[in-house]
């Protein structure tokens, strides 16, 4: 099988996994206990019989719920990849709407901080491996091993304690300063047009853009540096356990002999061919991003996918809960294939099929 | 042939045990996964011994006295007390202190008894008389018969006067803070001799305390200074006492908080919750048009708290009922008025508690931490034997058996692979309940999908090998090569998984707590750091720190055990070094 057509393959795969995932979804909030209909009727409860009939068929077709069940999924499976999730219980809000505008700051938090622990992880990594078997070696082992059993919520409210409650050195709500509120930038709670929104920051000059940009990263620092302290372990002991692999291979051992420099053999040789299993699973924890977004926004009540899941949870926002769900599943999925995509582009010997 | 069997079972046991001890052996000479296991040791007593290393219930009020709290809420731990005051420490901090130790049944080796006046007065126990709904009003563990009479009585003739009696315990408060706030109990039974349905001898109520050197206090009836309810607590007779003029039954003079007639049943007077010594939790309002009724606690202005007015330093205090007999009834007759007083006690609430403090509902931390340690090892290896038991059977399954069976299997894996753990637990839970049994199956049904794939690439591989090759020629079934022969090549990989597998669940549950997800009937690790935001007390760094540090140190304990064990099993990694 030909490149071409393995990606197709793959491609068909990943849909039909997103439909049955949309399926699954669509069933664990079907089966749940409790009637949707019965809950919006309440406001009539004191009405009369004949009309809180009326009023229920009323409800029942503007939802859709007097048609059968598999139109029903039919419509959702429709909306969902239309990227229409409707509206959130709590404030009406479009919930693709609050995807969009949270987007960014979850982008720039889990993004950011994975992007960092993975090149902080992965030359702590080599480091490591040059002094194998000494004291540095089994001290950042275990030290990788400890940071990463750590709960990371909790390592958010020690941060919080430290820096905020003792030091007031950082702040812990939100995701930007409140004057930054007077700049409507891209991502902002009461964006509308993005026209508009893209004029005004034109109009920003260079001081008050520098200013706008340090309010962001300030109150980006806590969260980040959690996230950060919390995932580097991980990639240390990954990078250290595929180079053990390889740095004992025989192109290496030649490498060496061949008078290379240590620094060319380690990333020329060993790292590069240790990167598969590495570049494979940061894929996967960019796909997993939103998931453990939930945990440290909820700590520090910031603004994006994972803050927004959080308040969901709080009031039971299923419409908002439903799409997090299917939105998250499906980067996953995305990161998937591009991690098997990767595998091919760097490891020539991988045959597809 | 049977003593020979036995004999065969003996030394294979033997040969077993030798061998545990010698892996154990080995995995003590690891630094690492000896420090794992002390801890994991550690735990595991503290989970057996929790009833015996603390007196209170994670979830509980005080066992004794049930309904009454065990403590104020969201204090700090006593031990503050001592750590300078950089480090957050306050050396005024109090404890919580029981004055009268048995007050179901009061005597008086434990109350003083004196009186002044013309009058008889005196005070002796009375076996059958007491207050039956001790139970039920606080002190369960002195719900006993008896209570303290204290009788006043003038046959005819004799001179009459107004006797005032006191019945008081003095104590010694050796804190030089004050205390977070006190409650006092009293309840009476008033009896005598009557003319047109009233006592003869009528009496005024009051309860006293404060500082012996120092001033004393009215708390009792409560004064309108404290700023909370005039009215006694059960209080069904009038409190108003009027004082007749016998021949013209006009109303000479009115004692507030006064009896004046016999009573049917007990009051309890008491109960009365009267302060705190914080102004955020103070309850009630000031109303100082109603101050007339006593002046003398003006002075300090309506924003004082009883609890800081009345403590004012180390020293010996006072707690006392003071009874007034106003004698106004005719000369020639015989009079007497016993007063019963049971349930007289006072418990001091103080502005630190136990070990950890207490949480928003004040109870105690320390007992939630210790009996916390129950919840996250039984969660902990419950989900990690379920999750690794389901891995195994589907690894099993999918590598020998293969095809459409492994097909389907590892289909499902994937799909739950690719699921997002956290959300679906989370959606799951929210669904079916956020019951800890829930949770343990639900992370369980969650957690095999990386072990069984270990599990089927190693089966693969053994399967191909010339033992099991052996296997088959010599009739093996299916089932007895599965087990025999590629079950124990997985074993040293279900250990690990094993070990490895916990702190996933530990720090899972911890998280769904955290997020609001904890079981209501359990208080774990989680929950309690949960309730840190809803009591608003990140600055109680204690609080934050002692469930975090928990679950960390169990965490880190099974990882390192974990992968100590990687390193025994696999020797291939040794030899890389």
């Amino acid at each position: 099988m030909g490149l071409r057509a393995y990606i197709a393959k793959r491609l068909v795969n990943s849909f039909v996994l997103i439909i049955l995932i949309i399926c699954l979804n669509f069933a664990i909030f079907k089966l749940m206990p409790g009637d949707p209909t019965a809950f919006l009727m309440q406001a009539w409860s004191k009405e009369p019989p004949e009309v809180r009939r009326e009023q229920e068929q009323l409800i029942k077709s503007l939802w859709g719920l007097d048609q059968p069940f598999h139109i029903q999924l039919i419509k959702y499976i429709r909306n969902l990849l239309a990227w229409d999730f409707g509206v959130s219980i709590i404030n009406k809000e479009p919930i693709s709407h609050a995807l969009g505008w949270r987007l960014p700051y979850t982008i720039m938090l889990i993004g950011g901080s994975t992007a960092v622990s993975i090149i902080v992880g992965v030359l702590l990594g080599i480091i490591v491996i040059q002094r194998r078997g000494g004291l540095i070696d089994s001290t950042a082992v275990t030290t990788s091993l400890i940071l990463g059993s750590l709960p990371t919520f909790w390592l958010g409210l020690v941060f919080i304690l430290i820096f905020f409650v003792n030091l007031r050195w950082f702040p812990i709500a939100g995701g930007h300063p409140i004057w930054a509120r007077d700049y409507p930038v891209l991502w902002s709670y009461n964006v509308q047009s993005s026209a508009e929104t893209l004029s005004v920051n034109l109009s920003l000059n260079a001081l008050e853009a520098w200013r706008l940009v340090g309010g962001y990263l300030y109150h980006l620092f806590l969260p980040f540096l959690t996230l950060t302290i919390f995932s580097v372990g991980g990639w240390l002991l990954l990078t250290r356990a595929t180079m053990l692999e390889t740095i004992t291979e025989d192109y290496v051992v030649t490498a060496r002999a061949k008078g290379l420099k240590e620094r060319t053999v380690l990333f020329k040789h060993a790292l590069k061919n240790a990167s598969l299993p590495i570049i494979t699973s940061a894929a996967l924890s960019f796909g997993f991003m939103f998931q453990g977004a939930i945990i440290t926004e909820s700590v520090y009540s910031y603004p994006g996918l994972g803050g927004y899941i959080w308040l969901a949870i709080q009031f039971l926002d299923y419409p908002v809960l439903m799409a997090i769900f299917y939105v998250t599943a499906l980067c996953v999925v995305i990161a998937n294939i591009i991690a098997d995509l990767l595998y091919g582009v760097l490891d020539p010997r991988i045959k597809y099929g | 042939m049977i003593n020979m069997s036995v004999i065969k079972k003996k030394s294979k046991l033997s040969f077993t045990a030798e061998r545990f001890l010698a892996f154990m052996a080995r995995l003590l000479r690891n630094k690492k996964s000896a420090f794992g296991l002390l801890i994991i040791i550690f735990f595991v007593f503290l989970a057996f011994a929790a009833p015996f290393l603390t007196p209170y219930t994670p979830l509980g009020e005080d066992p004794l006295e049930p309904i009454f709290p065990l403590s104020s809420p969201s204090l700090p731990p006593t031990w503050l007390r001592y750590l300078p005051t950089w480090l957050g420490g306050n050396p005024d901090l109090s404890e919580n202190m029981r004055v009268v130790n048995n007050p179901g049944r009061p005597s008086l080796d434990e109350f003083k008894f004196e009186w002044e006046g013309k009058g008889r007065v005196y005070a002796y126990v009375d076996e059958n008389l007491g207050y039956p709904k001790a139970a039920a009003f606080g002190f369960s563990r002195f719900s006993q018969n008896g209570s303290l009479a204290i009788s006043y009585n003038r046959k005819a003739g004799e001179q009459h006067n107004i006797t005032t009696a006191k019945l008081y315990i003095e104590f010694d408060w050796p804190y030089s803070g004050p205390a977070g706030r006190f409650i006092g109990s009293i309840s009476m039974l008033v009896n005598g001799t009557t003319t047109d349905g009233r006592l003869d001898v009528p009496i005024k109520v009051k309860v006293y305390l404060g500082k012996i050197d120092g001033k004393t206090w009215t708390v009792w009836p409560i004064p309108t200074v404290f700023g909370l309810t005039n009215m006694p607590i059960g209080f069904k007779e009038d409190p108003n006492l009027r004082v007749y003029d016998p021949k013209t039954k006009m109303i000479l003079a009115r004692f507030p908080w006064g009896i004046d007639k016999p009573m049917s049943g007990w009051s309890d007077l008491g109960g009365w919750i009267i302060s705190r010594s914080s102004p955020e939790s103070r309850a009630g309002h000031i109303d100082s048009d109603s101050n007339n009724l006593v002046n003398e606690y003006t002075e300090f202005g309506k924003n004082s708290f009883p609890a800081r007015m009345v403590f004012t330093g180390a020293g010996k205090y006072v707690y006392g009922l003071e009874l007034t007999f106003l004698d106004q009834a005719e000369l020639n007759k015989d009079v007497e008025t016993t007063v019963y007083v049971d349930d007289f006690g006072l418990l001091i609430y103080g502005t630190s508690f136990g070990l950890l403090g207490t949480d928003h509902q004040g109870r105690d931390l320390f007992s939630q931490l210790v009996y916390g340690t129950r919840i996250s090892l039984y969660l902990g290896i419950l989900v990690s034997v379920f999750s690794v038991l389901i891995g195994l059977i589907v690894g099993l399954a999918a590598g020998y058996l293969g095809k459409f069976v492994d097909e389907i299997l590892m289909r499902i894996a994937d799909l739950l692979l690719v699921l997002p753990g956290l959300p679906l637990l989370i959606v799951l839970v929210a669904v079916l309940g956020a019951k800890l049994e829930n949770l343990i199956i639900l992370l369980g049904l969650l957690g095999w999908m990386g072990f069984a794939r270990m599990v089927r690439s190693q089966v693969l591989s053994i399967k191909e090998r010339p033992f099991v090759e052996a296997a088959k020629a010599t009739g093996a079934g299916r089932f007895h090569i599965i087990i025999h022969h590629v079950m124990p090549s997985v074993m040293s990989l279900v250990y690990i998984s094993l070990a490895t597998s916990v702190p996933g669940a530990v720090t899972a549950e911890a998280a769904l707590s955290w997020l609001g997800f904890y079981d209501p009937t359990r208080m774990s690790w989680g929950r309690m750091l949960n309730a840190i935001f809803e009591a608003n007390a990140i600055t109680n760094w204690w609080w934050v720190l002692a469930p975090g540090v928990c679950i960390s140190l169990l965490s880190a304990s099974f990882i390192l055990v974990g992968y100590a064990l990687d390193e025994v099993l696999n020797p291939k990694l040794r030899l890389r070094r």
